[in-house]
């Protein structure tokens, strides 16, 4: 099985490799056996005595990242639609995509995918998951922006990474309060800790967590505004990933985390009730596209609402359906992307006011869109997969209990209704992709491009699908026994046993469908008259607007507030640090009891001190009122000496010498160096500029001098250089110890001390030479 | 004198940062020229200031005054002016290239790199 | 004698440097040298890391002075991860050196200086002695001093006097510091100082110099409110200094932190409670800093300081995961930032621009380096299995263990808005139609190379992390045991 994930991310990297036959041999035929040997493979396990298959290899055991593949229904249905619907996209693309084009690059996105997304499905360790889902939306990026030169594109591209990354991460937030709180990473053990999971504390942060990224990944409301822009990318992905494969990820992991969640009653209101919202919103939406991919992305959007919905009902009945749907919506959606793709190709417009009147040019297309809009409409005929699960889907919504809270009362009183309300608009808009492309009067003269049928090997992959469409529709239950009903054990956590019939009498359900059709009817006939009212919600109060705004948004305030205070002002930068260290060191000093003062241990004060003391002071200060640059640098010089003058009485001759030397050498660089520059020019800031600076540095001295007196007044400890004089003479050979400690117990100091200089010597010498060497 | 001292090295720190916040270049330099005396001070009165007599090895001395703040100045004076050298250079650089020693004049559009 | 071992890393770039000084003329001799060097010193270091991992913390009590009096270094298993990562950089950006600079600038010591940048922070990441921490922090700065005006363009000047001034202040800040420490405690050997720490009931002014000692740590490592110097003075220097300074120099601002307030001053639950704070503004600040320009060597800057603030979360929350988050984002963020530098420094070269809005379709004629940077945007951001994701999951996992939930949202949140910023600069660089490139110069192209080495380094990191999580296990148990530290150097 682990070959099945990694196959893929294998040869993807060896395209590049035989990518260099492109001349003599498509690419796309190269990889064609690679999804299809998958699908085999996986196709093995469908049987009525399937049970769930547990593969483990170890990664990073030690953070419990554990490559625990587990196949069981659930996982074992998108293992089949992914690399079935691969196989049949690929070969799609093989007549889609021009050998001019970068295939390899197209192929190498398209085979990560395929990877990440088998991934997703299979891993039973939250964390495997999440890489896998990231990497999903990754390719996804690459491939929406895989025609990188147009604008749409690239927005497209970036739109759609920043919404599901978005979810992913909120996804990772909520595996690993997950694993913390269950104390296991696999989705498996998880479900036996329940109990643990649904009492903690943390359960609603979890929810919220894994419902974001749940609604991202499948768009829906109100994240589903990068679903349509992701229809720049080419029709084959558009076919593959947003809409029968990577956008269900989000069911799926509804899905797949169900026997923990399901039951909950906000699991219910929120998958429920969002899904709900995203139907209607979805198929009233899809009414007023004029692209065709559009049309189908809010198609899409809608009916990934309604299995939401479904999902979220928690019902045996209601999961039923929504795994028949997800492989139903799969078919049916898959073959009317090709069919636009078609379209596309052939007329060279996807407008479909352009369009209309195909019928009798492209009929192979035309007879493949009737099934499949049909299927999608749910017309009750039995030759039509769609008619069944949308019927279920109606039952289900009649059969929800109502004893719950009040809002989850009413919420369920009215999912019927809302479910027949989307389904209209659903079979408005279906009417609305066929007749709109193939009914009608041809307009010859606005097309760019003389229509006429596809290929035949373009024709292939839709006219297996609507195969399908007929097959399931025909014979409902030969996929029932076999996959659907251990898809929806996985799910609902116990064995479902349910018989699919086309006729089930003159009950509700068969009412509201007839509903649906006639008003769906009556709407899509009269269609035109009603444009305005599909345009009552203006495209400037459209989540998109919002999306933008937050976007370039987040772009000004960020430009307003680094600029604001990341201006190049030395003084500025100075005054800021200064502050966030007086704040800190003031508050730190006061919280804790911090000060200090003891005169018990101190030195007598004599005259003599106190007179350098205070002429160092006034020197200091002077440095600041002076207005000649040689005062200035001889008035520095004064505090220098003044230092040195106390380092003799202190006691330290050694550091008086060096002190001495260093201020004559120093002073005298300060005249060699100042000599060229300009005369020192009064202070000329204003007063508030001039009283910030008193204040900060007058605070600042305050606060070190504050400290310094603390810390003098709480010696609480021997310090170690008793030992530096008792060991000088016997160790150390030296009778002066600051000597010795120098030169010996502090040695590399020293050392490094010189190294320093030396590199000083070096910059300065650079500095000055490379000057030297340019002009 | 351990407190008078250590109100003297403040009062270094806060006229150097002073001038630090000054826009001419000189006044900068010697604002650090003033912090780093402030510092060696603080260092110096951290040990007992007079209790003993300088470290140098004598008979019949029982009391020294602590070696170890004084070996750690010596270290921070060497260094110090490696660095006040550098800067001097940098800055006498600084002004003949941009024509100017006022740090405000200096501040430089994020984007003409 | 084998103690002696733990002054390798320091000694063999010393004296590279020195021995490169003498020959600073003769280029392809140094060239020839200084890979030689680096390399040799890297498998050194390499070689004391598997003794270290057998035998434990190698300990040297310099010129035989027993600890706590004499300086003593320490090489235990964080330091010399750290090593072997600077190492492993420098040896990269050696290679990188060769192709962005100029002759001239190889000429002015360019190779000395690099040597003594690396001696300072390999010093850095392995002395035991508060003081001796404040030389080699000098050891680096000057290197770094002397390496960001090398050239001497009139910007380069104009931002690296504020560097300097704004480093000087701090170091004169920390050497202060370090004397109010000694005057309560009495002594400068970080063990010694921690055994100390623990034996006052009553800290009292304690609590206020570590904050003090923690704001000349926070101004190195460009934690929030401190980092005005950074983002403008790494981007004028040379690609390959950029490289060294945002791998290195900040990191080993978040290494003494990390040392420091692990081991001496964690009595004060405020202090943490500052460091967290302190952490989630550093990441709101970086990322609206970084999507804040089009330039994007700016980007790349700005981006250091969310990271730094990823690692001080990891610090402040006291917690075995959280220091383990915190070690392992340090080692990725070593890594990649030297890979992005680089990178951005070959981008820069080929679009002729530092200006997003000026560049464009990279990806037709460049597609390695496209690819490189797109997988190295994936880093950063913590998409896994690569690096940045191991860090960045324990982090979290520390978070909630600790109850941040603020701060945990803060981290997701800050990595979109990273990744954005990194997305950004590849769909405006390398998507889109080609643009003319303003003037080719005629230099040769920086080289590809050691990045995609640097990148492979990370994602090795990120989906092997089987291998190297359980030292930086150890790591994080020995920092969470801080009698370990003291007993293995003071020997009780």
């Amino acid at each position: 099985m682990i070959y099945a994930i990694l196959g893929p991310l294998i040869i993807s990297f060896l395209i590049p490799f035989f990518y260099k036959w492109k001349h003599k041999i498509h690419t796309g035929w190269i990889l064609l056996p690679v999804p299809f040997v998958i699908f085999l493979y996986f196709l093995q396990f469908v049987g009525s005595e399937f049970s769930p298959i547990r593969q483990s290899y170890p990664w990073i055991p030690s953070l419990n990242i554990v490559f625990d593949l587990h196949l069981d229904g659930l996982s074992l249905l998108f293992s089949l639609l992914i690399s079935g619907i691969g196989t049949l996209v690929l070969l799609y693309s093989i007549y889609y995509l021009d050998q001019s084009e970068k295939l390899a690059h197209f192929y190498i996105y398209l085979m990560i995918f395929m990877s990440a997304m088998l991934g997703v499905v299979l891993s039973d360790n939250v964390f495997v998951l999440y890489t896998f889902w990231e990497f999903t939306s990754l390719s996804s990026f690459l491939l929406i922006g895989y025609w990188h030169h147009r604008e749409r594109s690239r927005y497209g591209a970036l739109k759609s990474m920043l919404i599901t990354v978005f979810g992913g991460l909120s996804l990772l937030g909520g595996v690993i309060l997950l694993t913390t709180t269950a104390g296991t990473a696999s989705i498996q053990e998880m479900i036996d800790q329940k109990d643990v999971i649904i009492n903690s504390s943390y359960f609603p942060l979890i929810l919220v967590f894994i419902f974001l990224g749940a609604f991202t990944k499948s768009a829906q409301f109100p994240f589903h505004i990068w679903l349509p822009d992701a229809m720049e990318a080419p029709t084959p992905v558009s076919a593959y990933l947003h809409s029968a494969t990577m956008v269900k990820a989000g069911l799926y992991l509804i899905a797949r985390l169900s026997p923990i969640l399901a039951g909950e009653p906000w699991f219910f209101i929120a998958v429920s009730g969002i899904g709900m919202v995203t139907l209607c919103w979805g198929s009233f939406m899809a009414v007023r596209q004029t692209d065709l991919k559009g049309i189908l992305a809010f198609s899409t959007i809608s009916q990934l609402g309604m299995i939401m919905t479904m999902l979220g009902f928690g019902t045996k009945a209601a999961v039923f359906a929504a795994v028949f749907h997800i492989l139903n919506h799969a078919t049916f959606k898959g073959s009317l992307f090709m069919v636009a793709g078609i379209v596309d190709h052939e007329t060279g417009t996807r407008d479909i006011r352009k369009l209309g009147g195909l019928m009798t040019l492209m009929p192979v297309s035309a007879t493949l869109a009737l099934f499949a809009t049909f299927s999608m409409a749910g017309v009750p005929l039995p030759l039509l997969n769609g008619f069944y699960s949308k019927e279920l889907f109606f039952s289900s919504s009649l059969e929800l209990s109502t004893s719950g809270a009040a809002l989850m009362n009413t919420l369920a009183l009215v999912m019927p209704y809302l479910a027949v309300l989307g389904s209209i608009f659903t079979f408005v808009y279906s009417m609305y992709f066929f007749s709109g492309t193939f009914r009608g009067n041809l307009q010859a003269d606005v097309l760019p491009k003389k229509p006429h049928e596809a290929p035949w090997g373009m024709l292939i992959s839709p006219i297996v699908l609507v195969s399908g469409v007929i097959l399931i529709g025909l014979f409902p239950n030969m996929v029932n026994e076999p996959l659907l009903a251990k898809t929806a054990e996985a799910v609902y956590g116990e064995a479902v046993q349910k018989e699919i019939y086309f006729w089930h009498g003159f009950e509700t359900p068969f009412y509201m469908s007839m509903a649906v059709v006639g008003l769906g009817t009556l709407l899509a006939f009269t269609q035109k008259r009603w444009a305005r009212v599909y345009q009552v919600i203006p495209g400037k109060w459209s989540f998109n607007v919002l999306y933008d705004l937050i976007v370039s948004g987040i772009y000004r305030v960020s430009e307003t507030v680094t600029e604001s205070y990341m201006n190049g002002s030395l003084r500025r930068y100075i005054r800021l640090i200064l502050l966030a260290m007086l704040i800190a060191g003031f508050g730190f000093m006061m919280t804790t009891d911090g000060f200090m003062f003891s005169n018990a241990d101190v030195a007598p004060i004599s005259l003599t001190e106190v007179l350098i003391a205070v002429t160092m002071a006034v020197a200091a200060f002077a440095t600041i009122y002076t207005s000649n640059r040689i005062a200035a640098i001889l008035i520095l010089g004064v505090v220098g000496y003044g230092l040195s003058l106390l380092f003799v009485i202190y006691r330290a001759p050694d550091l008086a010498l060096t002190q001495l030397i260093v201020e004559t050498v120093t002073v005298a660089l300060f005249l060699l160096a100042f000599y060229h520059l300009p005369e020192l020019r009064k202070i000329d800031d204003d007063k508030k500029e001039r009283g910030i600076n008193v204040i900060v540095a007058g605070l600042f001295g305050l606060l070190m001098a504050a400290v310094g007196i603390s810390a003098h007044s709480s010696k609480w400890f021997e310090p170690i250089s008793d030992y530096f004089l008792e060991t000088s003479k016997t160790l150390g050979g030296g009778k002066n110890v600051v000597n010795v400690i120098l030169v010996d117990m502090r040695g590399l100091d020293t050392l490094f001390e010189i190294t320093v200089l030396g590199i000083a010597a070096l910059a300065i010498y650079g500095l000055i030479k490379i000057r030297r060497t340019r002009e | 004198m351990e407190i008078l001292m250590s109100i003297l090295a403040g009062i270094l720190f806060a006229t150097g940062l002073y001038n630090l916040m000054q826009k001419q270049i000189l006044r900068i330099v010697i604002g650090t020229g003033l912090i780093s005396h402030g510092a060696h001070l603080f260092i110096l009165t951290m040990g007992k200031l007079k209790r003993g007599a300088p470290p140098i090895l004598d008979e019949g001395v029982g009391n020294y005054v602590d070696p170890l703040p004084q070996a750690l100045i010596l270290t921070s004076i060497v260094i110090s002016f490696g660095v006040t050298s550098f800067l001097l250079a940098l800055s006498y650089r600084t002004y003949v290239l941009n024509k100017t020693d006022n740090m405000e004049m200096l501040r430089g559009n994020e984007n003409d790199q | 004698m084998i103690s002696n071992l733990a002054v390798l890393p320091i000694v063999i770039p010393l004296l590279s440097g020195i021995i490169a000084a003498f020959f600073h003329k003769k280029i392809i001799l140094v060239r020839f040298f200084s890979k030689f060097m680096i390399i040799f010193n890297l498998l050194a270091s390499v070689w004391i890391g598997f003794y270290i991992m057998e035998n434990g913390s190698v300990i040297l009590e310099t010129g035989d002075w027993k600890a706590p009096y004499g300086i003593i270094l320490v090489a235990d298993q964080l330091s010399i991860i750290l090593v072997i990562t600077t190492n492993v950089i420098a040896s990269l950006a050696v290679f990188y050196a060769r192709s962005v600079l100029s002759e001239r600038k190889e000429h002015y010591y360019f190779y000395t200086f690099f040597f003594l940048l690396i001696s300072g922070v390999s010093g850095a990441f392995l002395t035991g002695d508060l003081f001796n921490l404040f030389v080699f922090y000098e050891v680096f700065l000057m290197a770094s001093y002397a390496l960001i005006v090398l050239g001497g363009e009139k910007i380069q000047l104009r931002e690296s006097f504020k560097y300097v001034i704004l480093n000087l202040f701090s170091s004169m800040l920390f050497v202060t510091t370090v004397a109010f420490l000694y005057s309560v405690v009495g002594t400068v050997n970080l063990a010694q100082i921690a055994e100390r720490v623990q034996d006052v009931e009553q800290k009292g002014i304690l609590t206020t110099i570590g904050i003090l000692l923690f704001f000349v740590f926070a101004s190195k490592a460009a934690i929030f409110p401190l980092y005005y110097w950074m983002p403008k003075s790494y981007i004028v220097p040379n690609p390959v200094v950029s490289a060294l300074f945002g791998a290195l120099l900040t990191k080993v601002g978040i290494y003494s932190i990390l040392r420091v307030f692990s081991l001496i001053f964690v009595h004060e639950p405020m202090v943490q409670q500052l460091f967290l704070w302190l952490a989630g503004l550093s990441m709101i600040f970086g990322v609206i800093g970084a999507l804040s320009t089009y330039n994007v060597k700016l980007i790349i800057v700005y981006n250091i300081i969310p990271a730094v603030g990823f690692m001080l979360m990891g610090i402040g929350l006291l917690s075995e995961t959280g220091y383990a988050g915190a070690v392992y984002y340090l080692v990725h963020d070593m890594i990649i930032k030297a890979a992005l530098f680089m990178l951005i420094g070959l981008i820069v070269y080929r679009a002729g621009t530092s200006d997003l809005r000026k560049m464009g379709g990279l990806l037709h004629r460049y597609p390695l380096l496209g690819w490189t940077f797109f997988i190295s945007s994936l880093v950063l951001a913590g998409i896994p299995p690569f690096s940045g994701f191991i860090g960045k999951l324990l982090l979290l996992q520390a978070g909630f263990e600790k109850d941040q939930i603020m701060l945990v949202l803060i981290g997701l949140g800050s990595s979109l808005l990273i990744l954005l910023s990194m997305i950004r600069i590849f769909i405006h660089a390398f998507w889109g139609e080609e643009q003319e490139v303003a003037a080719v110069s005629n230099k040769p192209a920086p080289s590809l190379a050691p990045s995609v080495i640097l990148v492979l380094i990370s994602v090795i990191l990120g989906a092997g992390a089987e291998w190297f999580y359980p030292f930086v296990e150890d790591v994080s148990n020995m920092l969470a045991d801080r009698d370990m530290y003291i007993n293995s150097v003071l020997k009780e």
